[in-house]
């Protein structure tokens, strides 16, 4: 995020997108809500009709996968009416002419042929957007979850510099993480192009740096993402496997594709807490603890550093994670030749040493100590020990200087309903459970809540398919099959279908499509084309 | 002297009389407080007194994981009249609790928006009036139809966190009826309206001290002590039941039998 | 009788709520919303509040396990055993096939601390960039 969410109280026009805000950022929307009631105006955007779109001041229901186009609709009026931020764009920005040019064609009859979204209502988003003093733009996995996810967002950036809407309290285009940590494992490294702080691998200077701390920096090429790996241990390439604490037997796309690459790999290591699916397949199963067990921290969606405290043993011969991955570094250093650096070894004494040798090689995080915690959260950057934290971002300029605005055209999704996959399917969260289930589904009363997983189908489709109330019914897609029971509701329009992913026994990752986006290398899991029948 | 240090003092006492195994009461935590149990010997010196949490409710899980233990506790006037209406219903043994009662600042009074800022008798502090809640006469103004619309949109917002029902040292059924698919259905966001609230407002009736812990704890902010304190005001009026007044007042929902065979 | 509540951040979504666990001689009992945090004051939503309702879970895993060949089922092992097994198949895969033949997946559940060290012994002792976690999944 660029922003904080507590600036969210002085906000006066909320653009959210893709977020099922009341259910997966259940405290971002306490904070949209009270500047409601305050008279702020809300704008949901969205094809499933949420709790938050309920409570919106306007509600806008596009078409899976047309956000390109709706985007640039806004900005095709906001240039027409002469509501965009001339002075910022003057002075901060390079790149509009093209921006005007690709969105002139992008008119809201036009819109509202490819979204659905009715040309009076696009007029009416965009002015309450663009002459808001204060507004800030939400979206989650909606948004990025796409073949054009790179595109979506790139028009999100376009339409908050179009109107000055970022660099200022209160404002901002804020990508709402989806998981605790998500942010922190990026900012430490936990990615294939980067080291810890985004610095490149690609750099030579950066690798130089590395290579002096560690003692060892590999050569100057990307790794593999999350999908890469698995395709590679499909194709052999990949042969060992070291997952901690994920679960892609529920959380990757096409499942059946990722069974075969777990069952290929000559060796694969889990680290967890549960027998999760993917563990089944495992060689060694390495017994790590819950957050209730160690010491360390996490990073949240607005770059918030906050402690997470031990607060009883670990349970039977269970060890903190970071001490597995330790006992399995000394050994592996103790078969190779001696490295040398200043951060070569791997004697950690406590998380907060793990965190100072960290904080030294990550320019953001440089003054973070767990002594400053102990105090409150910090928001990196915080590149000193004297530096206060960075509560939004861009406030006099963009990290590149000025801010270039980035031409995009609506592309489709890589696959859409057809004569013999007549729905679209979407998939995401839902209140009860999170993410594979692994802990939710273990806690009782979220279980007794949600305790199997559905298929949100209106009552249009319910009926021609002859569906009655809970009524079991099988999803099928190019890719996969699975049984689940009917939830008749109109958050979902005719022609499209809803299935949250967290229930292993009925995966909607078994159905979806693992088309990524070519350079988030993000999969398709916000559309693809399945076909209901009724389980008789 | 201060007034946390008349606490602490009195905490003290307390402990080194022996009479208990600990005392319940706030720790400060960063700029925050969390309950903790204080035991004879600790250092009192980061006992502090404010944000406070439900420690009736705490104190009625410690008494049961140990059925022999006595325990203090440092208790406001809202937090005295919990624990008077939880033992009326058997959920702790005011035999085995010792309370060093605090009396409410004006400053305290008026974020709770206090109506009886004091307990019964007074250890520590001084006395101020209670306050009347500016929304409740606001509420009072509406019409039927205009209060049927009004919650309509409060609990449209509500995200089934639960927390209200969670914090409640009122609420003590081993199953709860909010839990239960006949009365409301699962799974389902806002709940139904108006089976949940409903529910939760008509089981507050003949308990609810107004401690305002689930108003505070709503990420909806709802402001459900308005619908409870409108209740409460009618239990009064219709049975001349006070919640928490004394622990020899009959509740008007008890069968006078169970309650007696009860103690 | 020991009671006592340690201030931590929630464990679910990306909101990063503070919260309390309740600790009563020895056993994680519950939460409480930490009052006064600038995220949720005093607030969280249902996952927050039972965020400590799996802890104790039965499955859990509280010890090591091998599977000795493929298709067989697991055993229970020390973690000597545990780690010198994993070390040498890791190192042994290495020598053969090259670094790039191992792949680590991170975790958006782990502290920072644990990524920093996972993605540290990937590229430093294995030599590989294939280190990454379900950000976009
Ligand atoms: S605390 Fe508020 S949001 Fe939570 S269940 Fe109660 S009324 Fe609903
Ligand atoms: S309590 Fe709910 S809103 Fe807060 S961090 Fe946890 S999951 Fe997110």
């Amino acid at each position: 995020m660029t922003n904080s969410i507590p600036e969210f109280d002085e906000t006066d026009c909320f653009l959210i997108t893709g977020s099922n805000t009341t259910e997966a950022h259940p405290l971002v929307a306490t904070h949209v809500l009270r500047a409601q009631r305050r008279g702020a105006k809300v704008i949901v955007v969205d094809p499933r009709r949420t709790q938050i779109a309920r409570l919106a001041d306007l509600y806008l229901r596009q078409r899976p996968g047309t956000d390109v186009a709706w985007l640039n609709g806004l900005m095709h009026v906001i240039i027409q009416e002469g509501m965009y931020d001339a002075e910022f764009v003057e002075s901060r920005t390079e790149g509009f002419e093209e921006l005007k040019a690709a969105v002139a064609e992008y008119t809201p009859e036009r819109v509202e042929a490819i979204t659905g979204i009715p040309a009076a209502d696009l007029v009416t988003a965009a002015r309450i957007y663009a002459q808001a003093g204060r507004a800030a733009i939400l979206y989650t996995m909606g948004i990025t979850q796409h073949t054009t996810g790179v595109d979506n967002v790139l028009s999100c950036a376009n339409l908050a510099m179009l109107t000055g809407h970022i660099g200022r309290p209160g404002t901002g285009v804020n990508p709402l993480r989806g998981q605790n940590n998500v942010q922190g494992a990026c900012d430490m490294g936990a990615l294939p192009n980067v080291y810890p702080g985004y610095q490149p691998v690609t750099s030579e200077a950066v690798q130089a740096k590395f290579q002096e701390a560690w003692g060892y920096a590999p050569p100057l090429r990307a790794g593999l993402t999350v999908t890469e790996m698995t395709d590679a241990a499909y194709h052999g390439a990949v042969k060992a496997l070291y997952i901690m604490a994920e679960n892609p037997m529920v959380s990757d796309p096409d499942l059946n594709h990722v069974r075969a690459a777990l069952e290929r790999c000559d060796f694969l290591v889990v680290q967890d807490i549960f027998p999760t699916e993917t563990a089944e397949f495992a060689d060694v199963v390495l017994p790590g603890v819950s957050f209730a067990e160690k010491e360390g921290t996490f990073t949240n969606t607005e770059r918030r550093i906050q402690r997470v405290r031990q607060a009883i043993p670990p349970l039977g011969d269970a060890r903190p994670d970071w001490q597995i991955i330790c006992g399995l570094a000394q050994r592996m250093v103790g078969m190779q030749p001696t490295r040398e650096g200043r951060f070569a070894g791997w004697e950690y004494c406590s998380p907060a040493e793990i965190m100072a040798e960290a904080a030294a090689l990550t320019p953001s995080y440089g003054g973070v100590t767990y002594e400053r915690l102990e105090q409150g959260s910090l928001q990196w950057p915080v590149p000193t020990p004297d530096h206060p934290g960075t509560p939004y971002l861009h406030k006099d300029r963009f990290t590149r200087g000025l801010g270039r605005f980035t031409a995009v055209a609506y592309k489709e999704p890589a696959e859409l309903p057809d004569e013999e996959y007549p729905f679209l399917l979407t998939t995401g969260r839902m209140m009860f459970h999170y993410h594979t289930g692994s802990m939710t589904r273990r806690s009782e009363k979220l279980e007794r809540e949600v305790p199997e997983g559905y298929v949100e189908i209106s009552p249009e489709d319910a009926g021609r398919l002859g569906l009655g109330k809970s009524a079991r019914v099988r999803v099928i897609s190019r890719r996969g099959t699975i049984e689940t029971r009917a939830w008749i509701t109109r958050r979902v329009p005719p022609g499209t279908v809803f299935i949250p992913f967290h229930f292993a026994e009925a995966a909607a990752n078994l159905l979806t499509n693992p088309a990524l986006d070519p350079i988030a290398k993000i999969p398709e899991y916000k559309v693809a084309a399945v076909r209901l029948e009724r389980v008789a | 002297m201060e007034r946390v240090a008349l606490v602490r003092e009195a905490v003290k006492r307390l402990l080194d009389s022996g009479q208990v195994e600990g005392v319940l009461a706030l720790r400060t935590v960063g700029p925050g407080s969390a309950p903790h149990l204080f035991h004879p010997g600790d250092s009192l010196d980061d006992l502090t007194l404010w944000p406070k949490y439900p420690l009736p409710k705490i104190l009625d899980m410690l008494l049961a994981a140990d059925p022999s233990v006595r325990l203090g506790m440092v208790a406001r006037g809202c937090e005295e009249r919990g624990l008077i209406e939880m033992a009326k219903r058997n959920q702790v043994d005011m035999n085995r609790i010792r309370l060093v009662y605090l009396a409410c600042t004006a400053e305290e009074r008026d974020e709770c928006c206090c109506s009886w800022p004091y307990p019964s008798q007074i250890d520590v502090g001084d006395k101020v009036e209670g306050t009347a809640d500016a929304l409740v006469a606001e509420h009072e103004r509406l019409s039927l139809a205009e209060r049927t619309e009004f919650w309509k949109r409060q609990f449209a917002r509500c995200i089934k966190c639960y927390g209200c029902r969670t914090v409640c040292p009122q609420c003590f059924c081993e199953t709860c009826v909010l839990e239960d698919n006949l009365w409301v259905e699962a799974g389902v966001l806002a709940p139904p309206f108006p089976s949940y609230h409903l529910i939760r407002a008509y089981h507050t009736i003949g308990k609810c001290v107004g401690c305002m812990e689930c108003e505070n704890a709503c990420p909806a902010d709802i402001p459900l002590t308005v619908l409870y304190t409108l209740l409460r005001r009618d239990a009064e009026e219709m049975f001349g039941y006070v919640p928490g007044r004394s622990l020899e007042d009959l509740p008007p929902l008890a069968v006078e039998t169970l309650w007696q065979t009860g103690h | 009788m020991e009671y006592r509540n340690v201030l931590t951040t929630c464990i679910y979504c990306g909101v990063g709520c503070g919260l309390y666990l309740q600790v009563l001689d020895g056993q994680v009992v519950g939460t409480w919303p930490a009052k006064g945090h600038p995220l949720n004051d005093g607030r969280l939503c249902v996952k927050g509040w039972y965020a400590h309702s799996f802890i104790h879970h039965p499955e859990r895993l509280t010890t090591p396990l091998i599977r000795d060949q493929k298709g067989g089922p697991l055993r229970q092992a020390s973690w000597e055993e545990a780690l010198d097994r994993v070390a040498q198949r890791l190192m042994a895969i290495r020598e053969t096939h090259g670094p790039d033949a191992i792949a680590f997946m991170a975790s958006a559940k782990c502290t920072n601390e644990e990524n920093y060290l996972l993605q540290k012994l990937a590229r430093s002792i294995i030599g590989t960039h294939n280190v990454d976690h379900c950000a976009r999944l």
